[in-house]
């Protein structure tokens, strides 16, 4: 139904399926199932430009506009939560921070290796005492004439496990609040940099999330991304674009688990008809038809707004907090339908369950995202 | 212009033949046995240089599989577009290809995937080549460019077939010959902001009216239907030993071993 998209977006969307239906697709089962992350895979998507979806074609990505973006995010999702998340991730808040704040030398010297995904991104905020009150960040970077010591305790970092380039929240300066945050870059392989071991999540297990702990990682002073104190500004600004992207992950699960239960309730027989013959299942079915499409088109809006250089904030946070919540709603409904069946991992609506709970959670909970959708119609 | 390649790619109908298809972009996509053919092209491309044009015929929706060629790196489409041309059979659409193929000479090699997806005749390719006068290889699986000439390979009842063809010649690919790469979002976004589909009608080609589109069809579709198998469970009786080898006798029989 998506027949108002440009030729360029449906080539987008039929390159992108085609390739996880032949390389994502079948391996998503398993690769979920041990909490594996596919490298072969992530090296063919690198070659085809998954990693630098929106980097300029200068520095060795796509170039392609938002629209674009949440289209490749949605597909590869709709295969495999856990790679989508991991594309999303590495293109939102790792990546396109470094294009919008990076300096010349950074940009040059990080962004090409990460747009093709010989260098995967992290964005490293949370810590075990800091979820959504981001402004009480306890990690802490020291200046010393030519180096930042940066003594950090990260937790459920996405790509974690496997991230080169991380964008590191800290505290610069003590006392002083949402103020005295910024964001330095710190790259695997730097003495102190330790990768603690992976969470075993109950959904979006192919992806190797885990905690990053820096014990007085010393780090040339041209990692600082912007300036001291601009942490909070560029973790916002981050995350605008970041809820695009997660919106785009949750309606591709939501999608999938939709497809499934159409798909079952026509083969499956109970008082001598498919059950997509009774009313109670129609009803479920067109619930679910509506919801994702709705989700979708808010994704849409939020990309074609900042594709637009218009103000986007408000559009991505309920493109985010609904999406999040159809994904949550459409599995459940999928799962029900599936009846029995729908419990047993020998289907895959009980992964799309699992994958779709962490989204109302990340990048910002619905909670959250409550309050500022209701700061941005009521003001302060 | 160097070394010139033109495929020859078709937009077939994915959705199958007997649901009411509007055509539209969506229900239809590359003939997946092109691909093979394209990547054939794309491969000599890169090692003699040179430029690979896609041709294809079909109404208008049918030129995103020339975007789709050109994503995949193809330099220009050329969409044969003209209401004459419809309802045309295998050879009525030769002589279109041949004609357009004509125009965009000079060429050194003319490649087709081994047949279309949809209608499965696998004719267009040979009687194009026979049309334009060029020798051809049909069911290549094996590409090696030499001197003036290519060194190509093919299987036929268990016989491994060895080539020589000098340019200008045809080729009909095999679709085990490679695996065609996939497209790229790099490359997508070139096709659609640097190369333009170009679309010619029956103006832009010298044939005669009677020689394309139904009038010049030597053949037609009287019907079509769907074969329907009624799945049928048959148990064979006797001792292990005899149902195994009424089993045997049974696939060997139907062609399964």
């Amino acid at each position: 139904m998506d027949t108002f998209l440009s030729e360029k977006h449906r080539t987008i969307r039929r390159s992108v399926r085609t390739f996880c239906q032949r390389e994502v697709q079948p391996i998503a089962k398993e690769i979920d199932q041990e909490a594996t992350f596919p490298w072969e895979v992530v090296e063919k998507m690198g070659k085809l430009g998954y990693f630098g979806i929106q980097v300029p074609q200068t520095l060795g990505g796509a170039g392609l506009d938002t629209v674009g973006y949440i289209i490749v995010i949605e597909e590869i999702s709709r295969a495999c939560a856990g790679l989508g998340l991991c594309v999303t991730v590495h293109n939102s808040v790792a990546v396109y921070p470094l294009l919008a704040f990076g300096s010349d030398e950074q940009i040059q010297k990080w962004v090409p290796p990460l747009a093709k995904g010989e260098k995967i991104g992290a964005f490293c905020l949370t810590e075990p005492n800091v979820g959504s009150d981001a402004a009480g960040i306890e990690s802490s970077a020291i200046r010393t004439d030519k180096h930042y010591f940066v003594n950090a305790n990260k937790v459920f970092v996405t790509n974690g496990g496997i991230a080169d380039v991380c964008l590191v929240f800290t505290r610069t300066e003590a006392n002083a609040g949402r103020k005295g945050l910024s964001v330095i870059i710190v790259e695997r392989g730097t003495p102190g940099f330790v990768v603690g071991d992976l969470e075993d999540l109950c959904g979006v297990r192919s992806n190797p999330v885990s905690s990053i702990r820096l014990y007085d990682c010393r780090v040339p002073l041209d990692n600082l991304l912007g300036k001291e104190g601009m942490g909070l500004r560029i973790g916002l600004e981050a995350l605008d674009t970041g809820r695009i992207g997660i919106a785009a992950q949750a309606v591709g699960i939501a999608h999938a688990a939709f497809e499934e239960a159409v798909r079952y309730s026509r083969q499956r027989y109970q008082f001598g008809v498919s059950i997509s013959k009774h009313q109670a299942i129609g009803m479920m079915v067109a619930d679910m038809a509506t919801k994702v499409d709705a989700a979708r088109l808010m994704v849409y809006r939020s990309a074609v707004l900042r594709d637009q250089g218009k103000s986007f904030s408000q559009a991505s946070a309920m493109a985010k907090l609904f999406a999040s919540e159809t994904s949550s709603e459409v599995t459940d409904l999928a799962v029900q339908i599936h009846g029995g069946y729908g419990y047993s991992k020998s289907y895959p609506v009980e992964r799309y369950y699992r994958d779709a709970r962490v989204t109302r959670i990340y990048e910002g909970t619905s909670e959250i995202h409550r309050l500022v959708i209701a700061k941005g119609v009521l003001g302060d | 212009m160097g070394f010139h390649i033109i495929v020859c790619i078709k937009s077939i109908i994915a959705n199958g033949l007997y649901d009411r298809v509007v055509c539209s972009s969506d229900s239809r996509e590359l003939n997946p046995y092109d691909r093979p053919a394209l990547e054939v092209a794309l491969r000599i491309k890169k090692e003699l240089s040179g430029t690979i044009t896609a041709l294809s015929m079909g109404p208008e929706p049918c030129s995103f599989a020339l975007n789709e060629a050109m994503a995949m790196g193809v330099d220009r489409g050329v969409l044969l577009c003209d209401p004459a041309l419809a309802g045309a059979d295998t050879l009525a659409t030769s002589n279109a290809l041949a004609a357009a193929i004509k125009k965009l000479a000079p060429f050194d090699l003319v490649i087709f995937g081994i047949r279309a997806a949809d209608s499965d005749t696998g004719q267009v390719g040979p009687q194009t080549a026979v049309l334009l006068d060029l020798p051809m290889v049909t069911g290549v699986h094996s590409v090696e460019p030499k001197d003036d000439g290519l060194i190509v390979e093919r299987s036929a009842d268990g016989f491994l077939e060895c080539f020589e063809v000098f340019f200008p010649a045809g080729l009909a690919v095999h679709s085990s010959a490679n695996r065609p790469r996939d497209v790229g979002l790099l490359g997508i976004e070139l096709a659609f902001e640097e190369r333009q589909v170009k679309h010619w009608n029956l103006a832009d080609l010298d044939i005669s009216a009677d020689r394309i589109g139904e009038g010049g069809s030597a053949t037609q579709v009287l019907a079509l239907s769907r074969v329907e198998n009624a799945g049928k469970c048959e148990f064979l009786s006797g001792s292990a030993v005899e149902q195994v080898e009424a089993l045997i006798d049974r696939l060997s029989a139907s062609g399964v071993i």
